[in-house]
This record gives structure tokens, C-alpha cells and sequence, in this order.
């Protein structure tokens, strides 16, 4: 095979691909709506709730990280029509992949929450702020700038974990090379062009990713 | 309806392969993580880039996509890869740009002055890797390196879309059967979360002794 | 031991420039100078710790390596160093070993020793240095003076015959640090050939038999502790002693 056959295609089938490749934009910022939000309230609950709630967000955490990400996919996609809970595919994804996102940021949020030096508490306190106005206007604005170039680095990495979102159907850039790979039988071709696109987009991104944490290292 | 624990039994011969796939891609990944890693840091700038491309395309590109290329992909090159091999070598080759980038963070761990020392000491460079370097390294290596074995171990799950009988895809077998999504998906969590939490507790106990091998008399 | 017209460039900053510097067998030499005057890297580039741009290091009349010409093996270099001893600044002391393991480990593995003979000398150097008792005990749970001690007789153990000490005692409080120089002193009047970069003035002008004054990558004076130290015949010696001595 040669190159010039390798790329040969390529122009026919990028309009689809791109297409694909925005599928799994969407969804990547849908999971992040979930996840990002949930996994902060998971940090919250077990870093400064009762003990009660503690708990419980800590197992949730771990069942949120112990279990594949396509297995909980296929839980939710499956599982809860069985409980007469029937979900689109795109929205099956969200919760799953969030659900799973949630876990991992829960950790970043909460070593983010307990980076927070505790005089800055006291300091807080010391000026009358209630609990949730210590939480709100002191701890979490500086918690949040450690954290955000680690937690948008699991956003890049929920980007390319939308391709479990082929699991369901969805139609976006992985599933959409397979099925030009399975009509044309040009699987290497195609799926090299995927590839790059996901590549397009994830490395510009860690990279950014790394630069924000070195200038966030620079500047503390 | 049949319950979680029904599933339990079938869904646990699939154990056999999820770790086949989970250890052996990490075997090849820790192997060839090290030229990669040597690679990285080279001084001749073409090879430094080599090693900095293969890093960043195998990470930024999703491991679906790899596993496709290795089965789909290399098949129509007329190379047939059957779907354990691929998903072995597939996440292997990932590995190995994971493990690379875990062994230089662990080699820049190590103070310049060690280094120094063991040259100072006429030590050969080898001799100065073996002795002093790698057994300073290790401690640093360790745990992320036990964290991503367990990440591998839920990524072996994506083996399931090439047709590896890991556990994902007899659960799914089961699922097209009997359409008890539910019990099925459940068992197959738990069986993960029991290979998985073990795993972990292990690799804070081995943490917790190299770490106390190097502080302590 | 020989050092003749060495130099060392950074780029476009010089640290060394044209060091010569020569010195007997069984002579104890110290190195003075402000911080930054090349001192340092001067020992560096004695043992090729760092790469000399020019000039050329010999030990009993044999080179160590030509910089003009190629660059010294591997195994050239790990063979040099063998013949000089070399003690940091901050000890840098194998940390996964214990002090007779760290003493060990280089004559087991560069010489070749046989391991029982290896620790049979690595005790008898613990001794000599003062701190058997510590012999099991990993570098963590000793000392700073202790350290530094176990890192003179790791730098013993290969009986090199030259010893370099970069500001020994400069990471360690005073009290710590006559523990080191005592042991340096007994070295001394053992005959070992030492060349030694302090800011200990007093220890300087007490032990070595010839003291050098560096600044700005160049040996601007050198001469007998006493010449150097209570009469010398720079002003920018004059200077640096004074600032140091008004502390």
C-alpha cells in the first residue's frame, strides 16, 4: 500500500469524520457538565460533611473509579431499562462517563480543598464569615486554582474516553470511521485519519494543560 | 429475575483474561517503556523527538482506536492479529508511552548530587544506574506506576469491543441473552472492584515498606 | 598531581580561566576565594565532573584526558576517578544504603573487591573516621558530621591519591563541622595529598601547607598560609580576607 493510497479517501471521508469529531465534542462537554459539578459536591461531602455523608461519598468515589467506565456505560444503557428507565444513547453516555468522571475529579477537588492552608479558615472565621461564606468566598476560589490544570487534563482524557460512546451507538468519530472502515473495507486508512483527529485535538490540549500547570507552579 | 450473584460464576471466568490483558500489557509497557523513556531524554535531537512523538500520539489517541487499528487495521495489511494478542499489544504499545513518562519523572526525582557521587566513586555509568540511581528511582516509580496497573485493569474492559472474552464481553454475551442489563452489569462491577481494591491495598503496603526501606535503619 | 592551564566555560560565562596548579605528593592545598570564584568548579573539573573547555589534569604524570583531543571513555573516567576522592558539600550519601554499604558499594563494584574484604576495610574506615557504632545505620538516621564522615571514608575506601573536599563543612553548624575538620586534620598528618576548598580560614591556615586564592575564575595568588593570609600581596586578596575576617 501507498501513501497516496493511504490518503486517498481521506477528502471523502472528512466531512463525516468531522462531523463525528464534534459528536464527541458535545459529548465530552456534556460529560464535563455532569461530572465536573458532581465530582465537586463528591469532594465536598467527603472532605468537610458529616461523617454520615462522608462516608457514602467516599464509596461512591471508589465504586466511581473501581468499576471500567464501559461497564457502567453498559449498566446505565442496559441496566436501567430493566428498572423502566429508558435512556437515549447520547444521554445513557453522559451520565455514565460522568457518573466516572465525577469519581476522578472528586479526588483532584478534594486534595485542591485541603491544599487550602488551614489558616486561611481560621482567618476566615476570625472575620465573621459563616461556614458556607468560608467555603464559598475563601477556600474554594483558592482550591479551584490549584486544581483547574489537573482537572481540565481528565477533561482531555474524557474527550478520548467518549469513544466508549461507540459501545451504544453514538454516532461520533470513532463509530463513524468503523462503519466506513466496515463499508469500504479501507479500516487501516480510515481509522488512521480518526486517530489524528483525536490526536488534533487531545496533544494542542495536554499541551496547554502542561502550561498551565507549570505557570500555576511558577506563580505559587 | 435472576439476581447479582447469579452472574458472579459465569461472569468470573472472564477473570482469567482481564488479567492476562492487564498484566501483559503492562509487562510489555514497563519493557519497552524504558528505550522510550532513554528516548525522551537523548541528547541527539531526532531521536528525542521520535520518543516525544510516540509519547504523545500513543496517549492522545483514545485506546479504542488503537485496539481498531490492531485488529481492523493491520488485517487489512493482510497481518491477522487474533483479538487477545491485539488487545495485549495494543494497550502494551500504550504502556509503554505511560511507563516512559513515569520512569523519567522517577529519574528526575533523584537528586543531581547521587549522580555526582557515584561517578565521584568511579562508579561506570551503568554500575552508577544499577546500584544508585534505579534503587532511589523505584520509590518514586512505584505508585504511579501500581495506580496505572489498576487504570489498565479497567481499560482492559475496552478489549470486549475486538472480542476478547474478558469479563465485559461475557457480561455482554449474557446481556444479549437474557436482557437482565442489570444484575448482569452489577456482577461484572463487582468482580472489577474486587480485583481492583486488593490490588490497590497491596500497592500501598509494597509503598509503604520501600518508602520505609529508604527513610529508615 | 598536576592541573595545567585548565579552563571552563558555561556558554559565554568563563568559571575558569587558565588554572594551573601543581601539587605534591603528601600536600595539603587551600582553596580560598568569594563565592562564585570558580573554586568549585575548579574540583569539578579535576576529577571531570565537569568537562574542562581547555587545558589538562594529570595525575603521576599521566593525563587524564586531553580536551583538545577526544573526549575520555566511560571507563577512562570511571578509572580516573577511582584515583581521586571526592567529598561534597552537601554529602550526598547513597540514602537507600547503610553507612557501610555506602562505603562498600564502589569497591565491590568499581574495583572488584571481594565483598568481605570490602567490609572488612569499610569498618576499619568507619573506625578511623570516628563513627563504627554507625555502621548499620542508613544516612538518615545520622548526623550531618556523621554524614560527612561517612562520606570521607566512602571517598577513602577506593585509597585514591588525591582527596578533594568541595566546602566540606559548609552545610553543617559549626559544632558539627570540628568533628569533620578534625578528622580532615588527622588525614593531613597521615600524608594524605588533600585539596581542599573552605571558608574556614582558620583551618586552612592551620592544616594547609600552601593556601590559593581564587576570584573571578583565576588564581590570583598563592603562597605559604601564613604569606597568604597575614601579608598578602593582592589587593583583591586584601580585600576578600578582610570581609571575611571583620564577620
Amino acid at each position: 500500500m501507498t501513501t497516496a493510497v493511504l490518503f486517498a479517501h481521506w477528502p471523502d471521508w472528512i466531512g463525516d469524520l468531522s462531523g463525528g469529531l464534534l459528536e464527541s465534542v458535545k459529548l465530552t462537554a456534556a460529560i464535563s457538565a455532569v461530572g465536573l459539578p458532581l465530582g465537586l459536591l463528591l469532594a465536598m461531602g467527603s472532605s468537610l460533611g458529616p461523617r454520615p455523608l462522608r462516608w457514602l461519598s467516599i464509596a461512591v468515589v471508589e465504586v466511581a473509579r473501581g468499576v471500567p467506565a464501559l461497564v457502567v456505560l453498559y449498566l446505565v444503557y442496559f441496566g436501567l431499562p430493566q428498572a423502566h428507565l429508558t435512556l437515549e444513547a447520547f444521554v445513557a453516555a453522559t451520565i455514565a462517563l460522568g457518573f466516572t468522571m465525577a469519581g476522578y475529579t472528586a479526588e483532584i477537588f478534594r486534595a485542591g480543598i485541603n491544599a487550602v492552608p488551614d489558616g486561611q479558615r481560621e482567618a476566615a472565621r476570625a472575620v465573621g464569615l459563616r461556614r458556607g461564606q468560608e467555603l464559598l468566598y475563601v477556600v474554594l476560589p483558592q482550591a479551584v486554582r490549584i486544581v483547574i490544570p489537573p482537572i481540565l487534563g481528565y477533561v482531555v482524557l474524557f474527550f478520548q474516553a467518549t469513544s466508549l460512546a461507540f459501545a451504544v451507538a453514538i454516532p461520533e468519530l470513532i463509530s463513524r470511521a468503523y462503519t466506513i472502515g466496515s463499508s469500504t473495507f479501507e479500516y487501516l486508512n480510515v481509522l488512521i485519519l480518526a486517530a489524528l483527529l483525536y490526536a488534533a485535538i487531545a496533544i494542542p490540549a495536554s499541551q496547554l494543560v502542561d502550561w498551565l500547570e507549570r505557570r500555576r507552579d511558577r506563580l505559587a | 429475575m435472576s439476581s447479582v450473584v447469579d452472574y458472579l460464576g459465569p461472569l468470573s471466568a472472564g477473570i482469567g483474561n482481564t488479567l492476562l490483558i492487564t498484566f501483559g500489557a503492562f509487562g510489555i509497557g514497563a519493557a519497552i517503556g524504558i528505550p522510550i523513556a532513554l528516548a525522551r531524554s537523548a541528547r541527539w535531537r531526532p531521536l528525542r523527538m521520535l520518543g516525544v512523538a510516540y509519547v504523545e500520539l500513543l496517549r492522545g489517541i483514545p485506546p479504542i482506536a488503537w485496539l481498531f487499528i490492531a485488529f481492523y487495521g493491520l488485517a487489512q495489511l493482510g497481518i491477522r492479529v487474533e483479538s487477545m494478542p491485539a488487545a495485549v499489544g495494543g494497550l502494551g504499545a500504550i504502556s509503554g508511552a505511560y511507563m516512559a513518562e513515569i520512569y523519567r519523572a522517577g529519574l528526575r526525582a533523584v537528586p543531581h548530587g547521587q549522580f555526582e557521587a557515584g561517578r565521584a566513586v568511579g562508579l561506570t555509568e551503568s554500575g552508577l544506574y544499577r546500584h544508585v540511581i534505579v534503587p532511589q528511582a523505584i520509590v518514586t516509580v512505584f505508585p504511579p506506576a501500581m495506580t496505572y496497573v489498576i487504570g489498565l485493569l479497567k481499560d482492559s474492559a475496552i478489549a470486549s469491543v475486538i472480542g476478547a472474552q474478558e469479563i465485559t464481553a461475557l457480561a455482554l454475551g449474557e446481556q444479549q441473552q437474557s436482557f437482565a442489563g442489570l444484575p448482569i452489569f452489577l456482577a461484572a462491577g463487582i468482580i472489577y472492584m474486587a480485583i481492583g481494591l486488593p490490588l490497590g491495598g497491596i500497592s500501598r503496603w509494597v509503598d509503604v515498606r520501600l518508602t520505609r526501606r529508604l527513610a529508615d535503619a | 598531581m598536576e592541573v595545567q592551564g585548565l579552563g571552563k566555560a558555561f556558554g559565554p560565562h568563563r568559571a575558569l580561566e587558565d588554572v594551573s596548579l601543581s601539587v605534591a605528593a603528601g600536600e595539603v592545598v587551600g582553596i580560598i576565594g568569594p563565592s562564585g570564584s570558580g573554586k568549585s568548579t575548579l574540583l569539578r573539573c579535576i576529577n571531570h565532573l565537569e568537562q574542562p573547555t581547555s587545558g589538562r589534569v594529570l595525575i603521576d604524570g599521566v593525563p587524564i584526558a586531553d580536551p583538545g583531543g577526544r573526549e575520555p571513555s566511560a571507563k577512562e573516567l570511571a578509572a580516573l576517578r577511582r584515583k581521586v576522592g571526592m567529598v561534597f558539600q552537601s554529602f550526598n550519601l547513597f540514602p537507600h544504603l547503610t553507612a557501610v554499604e555506602n562505603v562498600m558499594l564502589a569497591q565491590v563494584k568499581a574495583l572488584g573487591r571481594p565483598k568481605q574484604e570490602a567490609r572488612a576495610r569499610a569498618l576499619e574506615l568507619l573506625e578511623r573516621v570516628g563513627i563504627a557504632d554507625k555502621a548499620d545505620s542508613r544516612p538518615r538516621r545520622c548526623s550531618g558530621g556523621q554524614q560527612q564522615r561517612i562520606a570521607i571514608a566512602r571517598a577513602l575506601a577506593l585509597d585514591p591519591r588525591v582527596m578533594l573536599f568541595d566546602e566540606p563543612t559548609s552545610a553543617l553548624d559549626p559544632e558539627l563541622g570540628l568533628e569533620v575538620l578534625g578528622v580532615m586534620r588527622e588525614l593531613a598528618s597521615d600524608g594524605m595529598t588533600m585539596i581542599v576548598v573552605t571558608h574556614e580560614m582558620h583551618f586552612a591556615e592551620e592544616v594547609a601547607d600552601r593556601i590559593v586564592f581564587m576570584a573571578d575564575g583565576r588564581i590570583v595568588e598563592e603562597g605559604p598560609p601564613r604569606q597568604v593570609m597575614r601579608a598578602p600581596r593582592h589587593e583583591r586578596t586584601r580585600r576578600f580576607l578582610r570581609a571575611v575576617l571583620d564577620r
